[in-house]
């Protein structure tokens, strides 16, 4: 505990003994150092008897890791340090799954259920969806725009309609699960209403299809994790005595992510009298895709909690970006046009750190700040922003920078033009998982030479997988790679892994005297290699589980291939006839990026923008949450991308073949809902649900520019665009935000 | 034989008058078998003929030690003795009473012979009736895979049958016990219906599996005075051993059975019972002890120390404070604790700790590596690592299903190509790998070399070896070559004639080809083994099918071929015991190496924060403990039952190893276990805390 010096706020919560504390921590105020303190605290000063330890919950797989390696560094001076951890740190994931894990015949599951990754839940809820129209292809009709004729009617169903549907089934599905409702009980609440709900029908016979298609391969999706364990807990007392006993305390990070179940879940393992300390940032609560989580969650519980605290001081940015920062809450508390958006954002503040604090802002520059009210086209703005980037690397190569962007598309626009300009880039966060496309690609690469073991050209990119360690030095990767042209030339690769009669190849290359710096590393990889051969003999997953430990000491590598291998050993049970070209087929698409495919959490990558300096980190702005650069651009902040309400405001979720610009995925949820619903007046009224959304989606909107402000250190330029067809308007705030900083 | 001086106490038991009724007690390595074996030559030195001897035992590998007693060449010529396990009984029995009791019993034809069934082809014809209902919605709230629900169904039968209760009643025990949603308790009436149905298949169609043959033999054979009469009269004496981890059955047959016998051993193997998911009952066997005449209990310990009894004592206190009271330890346990973060850094270490032992002159014999489930991966990864060393390995594989073995898709391919008329052409990659297997020393790259010449998928052609252009002849070595070339001969002749049988095919194929010198099965004794495994398993299926596919006009060979795909059958363990070098480090799952019943110096505990070293495999149709026979009717199963019954395992299990080791114990923990999960379980909770207390003693 010597390392650390906390701060007055710091200290407050590091004085928890026990009751309900909420805290609001804003961007950088070092939650997570003082989360993993009280921890730490709470271990080293006795509050835990035998068997017990302390619960700490967290958003993503990375920041367990973070999480645990910091609470380790405050106990590292204990006199005697036990094989066991007194702490858990889990995701929601994770700690459902360990719930559900020790009971799981109470909920319906057999001891070796599969957990079924994004990638295959999404397909299947997909073929569902598809299905679903294919039988009902009217039965949306009265929802589409009048206007449309029977040509481009028939289009639409084939078409655009089938993508809304599959969203649709996303959100019903998460939904239903979140409200612990089953296929069955929700059919049964259908059947006792007076008026029919047709959205909700559509979803319910959707869901009922798509939990059938799990049941038949013994799988589980994410949600149902969450919602099981839920039900694990309530179904068995003892079950929920004996982890309440296990876990005296449970601290919660990144709680505005919350969602329903997940408060439920830690509500009743913290108990009526329950330790529970929730951290997090209301302000922070931003999402990619559709999710059950609302930052209001977290705002009721600091409302009622025992001990309600701050956390405002961070050291991460200079004044004037945390003053344009902070001037986005008040105006959007007390200005923007548009009432029900005013909650969106709250207070506290960001407040520098005190003097003398270890952690001092950077000295305040306010030129640093560019708030550019020039009306570009997107390209333009591409090109205005890569010139300023090119201007600005070449006297900060020590420093950090990031352009950030609302969606995907445009990020990929600015790497293409940074690319072709020689700038170096880093996108992976743009990518879905990019340890995961490594760790794939890795063994993708292996496997498909095993598949076919007397190519050279495979043979050759193996080697380089192995020694892809030596990347970073560029002489011996120049070695790697004339090693690796040579081994793929070799005609007969037979001579080279298993000589026989016909002679050593590698003797041939030692009398031609080739390579001869490196044939001690071709001796070695050949052993490899055999080894390697012999893992043909395994079924998929334990080859790939075998590969895998030669390949990887990483955790999150080891977590991938096992979820590579299950995935691998799931396609082989659906495919017996399937060997190992087709399913390293299968591994490769999944290496190529083309199918998402997430580990237990959404973001495992464990980013840090440190290590890139001198280069460009491209991201969306959802993607950076959590992460700080010297210098940020944030781009097309305009009425598309940040509406506000406005009359002439486009909202993404509306499709345009919809009638009276119906959110048909609000719509639907809405139905669900009313379908439980016991007031008469909260019944299910037409385009209510769709403005509700626009509402909702306004105010995550407020918060993402939020988020994308507080990424940056000392500098930060705000671009925006008029969009494709160059009807676009600065966003509302940015407008606000200008006139601001032109004032002061 | 002994490698101890026999005790006074052995000595007594061993010398008892032959008409004594002994209940033997004790922990593991007091003795207890060693004294057995003794009695059994000593009854055959006093003149008892062999055949007259009945021993007893859970499963039959139990009986290794008597078998191998009876064949020292100092043991006295008595002739055979009957070595049967209580379900081995019943089907002798059933045989040979079968026309007194096959209408009395309900079968439909009580004049035709009866079709044994193994667990394999019950669970086909258990398949056959419960797919169409699954289609009907039933199960429909469960989550699990289809051959795990068709065999938990078989298994809820099987389970009445041991415990000696209606099988009609399967369905009001669980779902009396059922403490979850009240909704999902119809699962349990679907199970019923399904057994129900199984039941009313089998008795129309003369099938008996494992459940039907033991309820036959206990409700019409054993009361009926004509067998009753034909075993006492045949079995005079009889020894039980490993008595705790029979079935309660067992029990009801030896309480009425003891008072006709002239003698008998009983031995019961204190604080183990490890088979409880087999139905195994230590509570209830244990009451033969009052049916005895006299109970001798061994208190010494031939396999272990006494530090490692004080590790014992010291996870025993850990795990039960507040039943077990506090030992004086020794300065330390003889425990080596080691963690690592990554799975792999764990192997390495228990890698070098091996090579360390054996270094300093420990036989590799003498050492085991024990984990809760030896995955392949992990089986391949040590045995490479060691082999490495020059550490010789040897292990048992009940993770490993029969259809997974190489050596059986081998000849599974093999029986394809030979049979063109079932129309499954293997694909290239099943033959380059089926080539590996067959020819001794031919590496893939040249199989795959030789697939692409010599193999036509289209037509599931093979071309003879001089057929080749010579520079690729080259290239697979004429030598390798040659072997093809007579494998190619064998199968090409096999398909000119008539098809025989598919076990006639393997049996033909492997004695003729493959177990011969050059190529792949000569070598190799687990690929002969799974061979011999695969060829009874084809057999049973025969005999049990055969008949019924016969008539509906479907070919035997490819409806297997077809199963086994589909993973109904062959997807169960193997069976027999593999021969195993005899001086070469073990790797196992803890419960086999138990089972094995031989002591070591070292012992090696992977992972162990896994939960699988103490917890049940939990399935949602059947369950060990609310179907045995002393849970209460309307009693649910809660979290804190479900928690003691791991506790009492995990106790049984931890001194059950301990008591088989001399030296020391390895305790390698690896915070990420092998599926990168964060591992925290009890046994590692327990150590943590001995060694906690221990450290707090000094």
């Amino acid at each position: 505990m010597t390392d650390f010096l906390p701060r007055p706020a710091q200290q407050a919560v590091l004085e928890y003994t026990g009751g309900t504390m909420g805290i609001s921590a804003v961007p950088g105020s070092g939650k997570t150092w003082t989360l993993s303190a009280l921890a730490a605290r709470l271990i080293s000063e006795g509050c835990l008897q035998q068997d017990q330890e302390i619960l700490i919950v967290t958003l993503t797989n990375s920041a367990v890791d973070n999480f645990a390696a910091r609470i380790e560094g405050f106990l590292r001076h204990q006199e005697r340090r036990p094989l066991l951890p007194y702490y858990r740190v889990r995701t929601l994931h994770g700690l459902s799954h360990d719930i559900v894990r020790d009971r799981p015949e109470l909920v319906g599951l057999d001891s070796n259920f599969q957990i079924l990754d994004e990638r295959e839940a999404n397909a299947i809820r997909d073929e569902v969806a598809a299905a679903w129209l294919r039988v009902n292809p009217y039965a949306l009709d009265d929802y589409l725009d009048s206007e449309l004729d029977e040509g481009r009617r028939d289009w639409v169903r084939r078409q655009p309609l089938v993508e809304q549907v599959k969203s649709i089934a996303l959100s019903f599905i998460r939904t239903a699960k979140d409200m612990q409702l089953t296929p069955e009980t929700l059919r049964r609440q259908l059947d006792t209403l007076p008026l029919p709900l047709p959205l909700a029908e559509m979803g319910a016979a959707m869901y009922s299809d798509y939990q059938r298609a799990l049941a038949y391969r013994g799988a589980v999706d994410f949600d149902d994790l969450i919602r099981l364990a839920l039900q694990a807990l309530r179904s068995d007392d003892d079950l929920l005595n004996r982890l309440r006993e296990m876990w005296p305390f449970i601290l919660e990070d990144e709680a505005q992510d919350s969602s329903k179940l997940q408060e439920e879940i830690l509500r009743l393992l913290a108990g009526p009298s329950g330790n529970w300390v929730r951290v997090g940032d209301p302000n922070q609560a931003i999402y990619e895709s559709f999710t059950t989580a609302d930052p209001r969650h977290l705002r009721q519980f600091m409302s009622v909690a025992d001990f309600p605290q701050e956390l405002p001081n961070s050291g991460r940015s200079t004044r004037s970006i945390m003053d344009v920062a902070n001037y986005l809450i008040d105006w959007a508390r007390g200005e923007h046009p548009i009432i029900e958006a005013r909650d969106a954002l709250d207070l506290p503040h960001i407040l520098p750190t005190p003097e003398g604090d270890p952690q001092l802002n950077p000295p305040d520059a306010p030129e640093g700040i560019h708030l550019i009210e020039i009306r570009f086209t997107p390209e333009a703005e591409i090109l205005a922003v890569a010139d300023s980037i090119e201007r600005w690397l070449g006297q900060h190569s020590e420093e950090t920078i990031a352009a950030l962007t609302p969606r995907n598309v445009r990020g990929f626009a600015l790497n293409d033009e940074l690319r072709r300009r020689g700038i170096e880039t880093v996108d992976s966060l743009l990518r879905s998982s990019s340890s995961t496309r490594f760790t794939a690609g890795a063994l993708g690469n292996i496997l498909h030479y095993l598949a076919d073991p007397g190519s050279a050209r495979k043979l050759a990119r193996v080697y380089r997988v192995w020694r892809r360690a030596d990347r970073g030095d560029s002489d011996l990767w120049k070695q790697v790679e004339a090693t690796a042209k040579i081994l793929g030339g070799c005609n007969h690769v037979e001579d080279f892994l298993h000589p026989g009669p016909g002679g050593d190849w590698l003797d041939d290359l030692r009398e031609q005297d080739i390579l001869s710096g490196e044939l001690d590393q071709l001796e070695e990889f050949r052993l490899v290699l055999s080894r390697w051969l012999k893992t043909i003999e395994l079924p998929i997953d334990q080859m790939v589980l075998t590969l895998s430990q030669e390949l990887f000491t990483s955790p999150n590598d080891l977590a991938i291939s096992h979820k590579l291998a299950v995935m691998l050993r799931r396609v082989r049970n659906m495919h017996p006839e399937w060997h190992l070209p087709e399913l390293t087929g299968e591994l490769a698409v999944i290496a190529k990026n083309e199918r998402r495919f997430l580990g237990f959490s959404e973001d495992d990558t464990g980013f840090d923008p440190d290590k890139h300096k001198g280069k460009v980190v491209i991201s969306t702005i959802h993607k950076a949450k959590g992460l700080e650069w010297d210098r940020v651009y944030l781009m097309s902040v305009n009425n598309y991308d940040f509406p506000s309400g406005m009359e002439y405001d486009n909202y993404i979720p509306e499709k345009w073949f919809v009638r009276n610009r119906l959110n048909l995925e609000a719509e639907t949820l809405a139905q669900l809902e009313a379908a439980f619903s016991r007031d008469a007046y909260e019944w299910y009224a037409e385009g209510g649900p769709t403005y509700e959304a626009r509402m909702e989606y306004v105010r995550e909107r407020l918060r993402l520019l939020y988020v994308g402000i507080t990424r940056a250190r000392k500098e930060l330029i705000i671009t925006w665009n008029t969009g494709r067809r160059g009807d676009l308007q600065a966003a509302i705030p940015l407008v606000a935000l200008q006139a601001f900083w032109k004032n002061k | 034989m002994v490698n101890h001086p026999l005790t006074p106490e052995q000595l007594a038991v061993i010398a008892s008058p032959l008409d004594a009724k002994i209940f033997l007690e004790g922990h593991a390595g007091a003795g207890k078998t060693t004294a057995g074996m003794e009695r059994l030559l000593s009854l055959f030195e006093a003149g008892i003929p062999g055949y007259q001897i009945l021993l007893l035992v859970p499963q039959r590998t139990l009986a290794t030690p008597y078998y191998d007693a009876l064949q020292s060449p100092t043991a006295a010529a008595g002739g055979s003795v009957t070595v049967l396990t209580i379900g081995g009984l019943a089907k002798r029995m059933v045989e040979l009473f079968w026309p007194l009791i096959s209408a009395e019993a309900g079968f439909a034809h009580p004049n035709r012979p009866p079709n044994f069934l193994t667990l394999e082809t019950a669970q086909y014809f258990m398949a056959r009736l419960v797919r169409p209902l699954l289609d009907q919605g039933f199960f429909e709230s469960l989550t699990i895979e289809r051959n795990r629900l068709y065999s938990q169904i078989l298994d809820n039968l099987n389970k009445a049958a041991v415990v000696g209760f209606p099988h009609t009643e399967i369905s009001l025990k669980l779902k009396s016990a059922w403490a979850g949603d009240p909704g999902q308790a119809h699962v349990y009436e679907d199970a019923q219906h399904c057994a129900d149905l199984f039941r009313a298949y089998c008795l129309e169609r003369n099938l008996l599996d494992f459940s039907l043959q033991l309820e036959i033999f206990l409700e019409h054979l054993w009361p009926a005075p004509i067998c009753r009469d034909y075993l006492v009269e045949n079995y005079r004496h009889m020894i039980v051993d490993n008595l705790e981890e029979d079935v309660p059955v067992t029990f009801d047959l030896l309480r009425e059975w003891i008072p006709e016998l002239e003698s008998g051993l009983f031995i019961y193997d204190l604080e183990a019972g490890y088979r409880r998911f087999m139905g195994a009952d230590p509570q209830t066997t244990y009451q033969i002890k009052e049916h005895c005449d006299q109970t001798v209990t061994f208190f010494e310990s031939f396999s272990s120390s006494e530090e490692m009894l004080s590790v014992g004592y010291a996870l025993a206190q850990s795990l039960h404070p507040e039943k077990e009271p506090p030992s004086l330890h020794p300065s330390a346990l003889p425990l080596h604790p080691s963690a690592s973060h990554y799975y792999p850094q764990m192997l390495d270490w228990v890698v070098e700790q091996i090579a360390a032992l054996v270094e300093e002159g420990t036989p590799p014999g003498e050492i085991v590596v024990l984990s809760s489930f030896l995955s392949d991966a992990l089986r391949f990864s040590l045995a490479e690592r060691l082999d490495g060393m020059g550490i010789p390995t040897c292990s048992h594989r009940p993770s490993r299903s029969l259809r997974e073995e190489p050596a059986t898709q081998a000849l599974l391919t093999l029986a394809a190509l030979a049979h063109p008329q079932w129309g499954l052409s293997p694909s290239k990659f099943d033959l380059a790998y089926a080539l590996i297997q067959a020819i001794e020393g031919l590496d893939l790259v040249r199989a795959q070399l030789l697939t692409e010449i010599v193999y036509k998928e289209r037509d599931g052609a093979l071309t003879p070896f001089d057929q080749i252009n010579p520079e690729t002849q080259e290239r697979i070595t004429y030598q390798l070559g040659n072997l093809y070339q007579e494998l190619y001969r064998w199968l090409n002749a096999y398909t000119q004639g008539a098809p025989g049988e598919l076990d006639h095919f393997f049996s033909r194929l492997f004695g003729e080809v493959l177990s011969q010198p050059g190529f792949g099965f000569h070598v190799d004794y687990d690929a002969g083994e799974v061979a011999a495994n695969l060829i009874e398993s084809v057999r049973k299926f025969r005999w049990a099918v055969g008949e019924s596919l016969e008539a509906e006009g479907i070919s035997l060979g490819k409806e297997y071929l077809q199963m086994v795909a589909d993973g109904v059958i062959a997807a169960q363990y193997i069976y027999s015991w593999q021969t195993q070098p005899e001086d070469a480090v073990f790797l196992a799952p803890a419960y086999t190496f138990l089972m094995r019943n031989r002591p070591v110096e070292y012992q090696f505990w992977l992972d162990i924060g896994s939960r699988g070293w103490y917890e049940r495999i939990r399935q949602p149709l059947t369950h060990p403990y609310v179907l045995s026979r002393h849970w209460e009717l309307h009693r649910p199963w809660t979290d804190a039952d479900e928690y003691d019954a791991s506790r009492d395992s995990l106790y049984r299990l931890a001194l059950g190893l301990i008591r088989r080791c001399r030296s020391g114990i390895y305790l390698g923990l690896s915070q990420l276990g092998e599926q990168g999960y964060e591992h925290k379980g009890l046994l590692l909770k327990i150590i943590d805390r001995a060694l906690y207390s221990v450290s707090s003693e000094q």
